[in-house]
């Protein structure tokens, strides 16, 4: 039986994993996408292993547009302010490739050197 | 009988309740305190607010009044800064009143002196009264003695506290009234200013009441901070 300080690592280096593909769920969210609105987003993400709230989007989406990952214009909305619809730049696009590519090699590195493991059980 | 705020967060106008006020201004706070620090500071809380005022929009339909659960919900929804972190290249000041218990360094905390202009205590836009919170001189009037002797004696009194004026930004949020003055930002202090800030509030209140005697509803403006409010911004 793990010890209650031991759970709570294993949720913090989760809580790590999670972090660090967030950019890139992120990024290819809105890849998919002509334009997005950061809910939308959040909406996407929803329900799964990768959910958060709004608020850890904007931080994001900003330092991204101040990188020219991201744009963004300007959309008026029904009844609300005007919204900022995100788009991805052709350097996000590049961006992108490559941190997919990254994210392959680490999981087939991953995948092959946790195989022994798995068959042990 | 309730007692109402008028409001601007996202430049839209909002009537609130006395208790969805409060826990919407500690809620800002502490996303305030929370970015900080952290580069795009401005634009950040300035979308996180229009989110806000557009959650809060779509949950008021045609009520005219937005309440405690209208506030709970959309903070549900944007989420507190503890549940945020997850972007780790622009993580925020850890915030003192949430972070507690997560391991994170506590001696990130202790922020230094920060210069800021105090227009709540200064004469004409406040350059005085910051620059001696800054330094520790205990009454503005010694450096508002020190631009009248340079301006007499040379004549650069008046460019430099224009410079001055226009380089030191506002102290608008509690957390800015903390670091102006060095100290720690830790709940107690919050709750210092922001009893000092209803203290003001009142005082300011009763004037506005004397000029306004004979209306019967003192349009209340939050934090009284018109300089706030024109620039768009809740805190």
């Amino acid at each position: 039986m793990m010890s209650e300080e031991q759970i709570k690592s294993l949720h913090a280096t989760g809580q790590q994993l999670r972090r660090g593909v967030l950019e890139l769920v992120v990024l290819s969210a809105i890849a998919a996408e002509e334009e997005i609105y950061p809910s939308t987003i959040q909406q996407k993400l929803k329900d799964t292993p990768l959910e958060v709230k709004e608020g850890t989007l904007y931080p994001l989406l900003t330092r991204l547009k101040n990188s020219e990952l991201l744009q963004y214009t300007w959309r008026e909305s029904t009844g609300g302010p005007p919204r900022k619809y995100f788009s991805i730049t052709d350097n996000g696009r590049e961006f992108l490739d490559g941190l997919l590519d990254t994210w392959n090699q680490l999981v087939t590195a991953v995948h092959q050197n946790t195989q022994n493991h798995l068959n042990n059980e | 009988m309730n007692k109402v705020f008028n409001i601007n967060l996202g430049s839209y106008p909002f009537t609130i309740d006395e208790d969805a006020y409060n826990h919407l201004r500690s809620y800002l706070e502490t996303i305030h305190n929370h970015f900080r620090q952290t580069e795009g500071y401005e634009e950040i809380t300035h979308d996180i607010e229009a989110r806000l005022a557009e959650l809060f929009l779509e949950q008021l339909g045609n009520r005219p009044i937005v309440n405690f659960q209208d506030v709970e919900d959309a903070i549900a929804t944007m989420g507190r800064p503890e549940e945020f972190g997850a972007d780790p290249m622009s993580e925020g000041t850890p915030d003192p009143s949430t972070d507690a218990g997560t391991g994170k360094d506590k001696f990130k905390l202790k922020t230094g002196k920060r210069l800021y202009r105090d227009p709540e205590e200064g004469m004409i836009g406040g350059v005085a009264a910051g620059l001696a919170a800054y330094f520790g001189i205990p009454d503005p009037i010694w450096v508002r003695f020190f631009f009248v002797v340079i301006t007499i004696s040379g004549g650069i009194g008046i460019p430099l506290y224009l410079i001055l004026w226009a380089l030191m930004p506002a102290a608008k949020t509690a957390g800015d009234r903390l670091a102006m003055r060095g100290e720690p930002i830790n709940i107690s202090n919050i709750s210092k200013i922001v009893t000092e800030e209803f203290e003001h509030l009142s005082e300011k209140m009763t004037e506005l009441g004397e000029e306004l005697s004979g209306k019967k509803k003192a349009r209340l403006k939050m934090g009284m901070r018109t300089r706030a409010l024109r620039s768009g911004s809740l805190l």
